[in-house]
């Protein structure tokens, strides 16, 4: 399902002949395809990423390529203070490279939890995403219409051994498959942390959230932002660029 | 010098002893009380050296442990050791051994929503570990991992649910602003060095009378754990306990004998550096601290004793005038002091006997129970006596004592009967 409106068709198929009690095979499929949507087979893509505190802002450009939900590159390439780091991601394994040190550094477990170059996206935000759609489950809450759109609201409960720490995640997923918000709710049902997209255009043939921003409830004047400028998608990418040679050594 | 003599010197010495009975009492009643000081006090920092070593041996070394050669410098699951088999296997059901349980010990990263922090995995065989080293009387809510066989497991889903759980310290639970009952997320690397994540739900909390232990190690179950980081059938370690923590040498050669050479067999003291520095410290501070109370007990023996000599001058050139030698006089002090040395000593020795035995069920310090909790003592003492401990005190006051005697007497001998006599 390559398609997305290929996509969109079969699951709509599906809402109309399964009805209400299989609500949650769809809303796994909708999480599925949502996740599907956002990278694609693979993908090539320019963005930057605005990282808001009370006292300053930064802007990094960079690029990333991805390869199924298994691989994935990103490579900043400006400012020029921080041209050069990268970050691989290859299975569940996150490698970094800066440098101005020259050297490639696994990310160890115990760093998975930190900000990603500073972010308020967590190193596990950015290698794992993708593990939402099997390690969770996911019901159907209630179905919203937003002008032309149909919105689906996902309540997605980890399960028992999961590698998460949230009660619940709570996921607004456009019927063109943008997940438009992001909600992550710890164990007592209170509201950690928000990613919304603010922004979605038409890009590289699909709804792309163009504009992601990912806060802190506690604190709402820190934020970041993701950028999205240019992205294709299902382009051929050669099984080279996601090596840690290629990370070290970029031959474009 | 015959044996007559020595029995006038004797009888001069107790004499002379009670002719300023004030005095001798006081005197009397300051050895006691120091001597008093260097037992009691020993006693009462044994206890407490004794409870930490206990506790911390319990906690997690044991007096022996197994591991891999080289898993004292590198503890991470790359150095584990097969699971005892064979000959190994009986060496740990043999009854020199008291109790003995495996474990998989894996540095990792517990996170909740809001913390993350690093702690030590521990998978353990909860029967085992309550034999060993867990006290189940240390959890405070929730349960530990149910003790259960995998047939007992297979029928009981309640114990399943919590087989598969975690038990972990108050103070973690409190930094993590998580509780019991809720899910955590456990992340380590297996052994081939990739990043393996699960999430546990708490099902028991603990606490610890050891500073940092709580914080540092959480419980979960052997075989999950071994099968998360991909160690199938091997530990990082096998403790093992037998009579006691001081002579394991017995334990060690035992246990030594029937492992494979790829194991290295190891006592707590290498273990636990930090435990056993503690023990030889402790040793060391005995010896300084009935020093430095004899220190300021004998500045107060020399002192009576000058004035007793002083206050006999004229006697003293008596005696010597009637031919007594300067010998004998230096003898009849010294003597005079041993026996004041002796009379002290046994009256501080009752009083410390009669003092520990009086404690011997331990005094409830609980008032400053948090601060002796920063060094891991225990909220109730218990008087541990050594009887080396007290003879080391007894042979130092006698032995010091009489050093210090040596000059009054030094000087009461030698007095020229003329001056002496003609003193007023």
């Amino acid at each position: 399902m390559q398609h997305p409106m290929l996509a969109l068709l079969a699951s709509l198929l599906l809402f109309t002949t399964t009805g209400l009690q299989s609500a949650e095979l769809t809303a796994k499929q909708i999480v599925h395809q949502s996740m599907e949507q956002w990278r694609g087979v693979s993908s090539e893509s320019t963005m930057s990423m605005i990282i808001h505190r009370p006292d300053w802002q930064r802007t990094m450009t960079m690029r990333a390529w991805t390869q199924g939900d298994k691989l994935s590159l990103v490579r900043v390439t400006a400012p020029k203070k921080d041209v050069g780091n990268a970050t691989l991601i290859k299975d569940n394994s996150m490698w970094s490279f800066a440098p101005k040190i020259n050297r490639v550094i696994k990310i160890p477990s115990s760093m998975m939890s930190q900000g990603w170059m500073g972010s308020d996206f967590s190193n596990k935000d950015i290698g794992k995403s993708t593990d939402i759609v099997d390690q969770y489950q996911h019901r159907l809450i209630e179905t919203l219409r937003e002008g032309e759109h149909q919105v689906y609201v996902i309540e997605s409960i980890p399960l028992e051994d999961a590698a998460v720490v949230w009660g619940k995640e709570v996921l607004q997923v456009r019927d063109d498959f943008v997940v438009k918000r992001h909600e992550f709710w710890d164990q007592d049902g209170e509201l950690i942390k928000v990613m919304v997209a603010s922004e979605i255009r038409p890009m590289g043939g699909r709804a792309v959230a163009s504009r992601l921003r990912m806060a802190k409830v506690a604190t709402p004047d820190q934020w970041t932002e993701m950028v999205t400028h240019q992205v294709a998608f299902d382009v051929a990418l050669s099984p080279q660029i996601f090596t840690l040679s290629n990370l070290r050594n970029p031959r474009r | 010098m015959n044996v007559s003599s020595l029995t006038i010197a004797f009888t001069l010495a107790w004499r002379n002893l009670w002719r300023n009975y004030r005095r001798t009492l006081i005197m009397l009643l300051a050895i006691g009380l120091g001597v008093w000081a260097m037992v009691f006090m020993t006693a009462m920092m044994r206890g407490m050296v004794d409870g930490m070593l206990k506790d911390g041996i319990r906690a997690l070394p044991g007096h022996v442990q197994i591991h891999h050669p080289n898993y004292l410098d590198d503890p991470s699951v790359a150095n584990s050791i097969a699971e005892p088999q064979g000959t190994l296997l009986d060496a740990l059901n043999h009854p020199q051994v008291d109790a003995w349980a495996m474990r998989v010990k894996v540095p990792a990263v517990i996170s909740s929503e809001r913390e993350t922090r690093g702690v030590m995995l521990l998978g353990v065989d909860a029967a085992a570990e309550l034999n060993l080293s867990f006290d189940i009387s240390h959890i405070t809510q929730g349960q530990f991992l149910p003790s259960l066989t995998e047939e007992e497991l297979a029928v009981d889903v309640q114990a399943q649910k919590a087989a598969k759980g975690i038990v972990i310290g108050v103070k973690l639970a409190q930094k993590l602003e998580t509780r019991l009952g809720k899910r955590i997320v456990v992340m380590t690397q297996d052994i081939d060095n990739t990043i393996v994540d699960r999430g546990f739900r708490i099902v028991g909390l603990y606490q610890s009378d050891i500073p940092g232990f709580e914080e540092m190690y959480v419980y979960s179950d052997r075989r999950l754990i071994q099968s998360m980081v991909g160690l199938k059938g091997q530990v990082s370690e096998i403790a093992i306990n037998g009579d006691g923590y001081r002579d394991n040498q017995a334990l060690l050669s035992h246990i030594a004998n029937a492992s494979p050479a790829d194991m290295k067999v190891e006592s707590w003291r290498q273990v636990d550096a930090y435990l056993s520095a503690m023990l030889e410290m402790m040793d060391g501070f005995v010896l300084v601290w009935i020093v430095v109370i004899f220190l300021a007990l004998s500045f107060g023996l020399m002192n009576t004793l000058i004035m007793a000599v002083f206050e006999r001058v004229r006697e003293i050139g008596l005696m010597q005038a009637l031919g007594m030698r300067s010998s004998g006089v230096m003898r009849m002090i010294l003597i005079e002091s041993l026996l004041l040395l002796l009379l002290g000593l046994a009256a501080g020795n009752i009083c410390s006997l009669l003092s520990i035995a009086a404690i011997q069920d331990g005094i409830d310090v609980t008032a400053v129970a948090e601060g002796m909790a920063m060094f891991g003592a225990k909220a109730v003492l218990y008087p541990v006596l050594q009887y080396s401990d007290m003879l080391l005190a007894n042979v130092v006051v006698i032995v010091l004592g009489l050093l210090t005697s040596l000059y009054p007497a030094w000087r009461a001998a030698h007095y020229d009967p003329i001056v002496a006599l003609n003193k007023h």
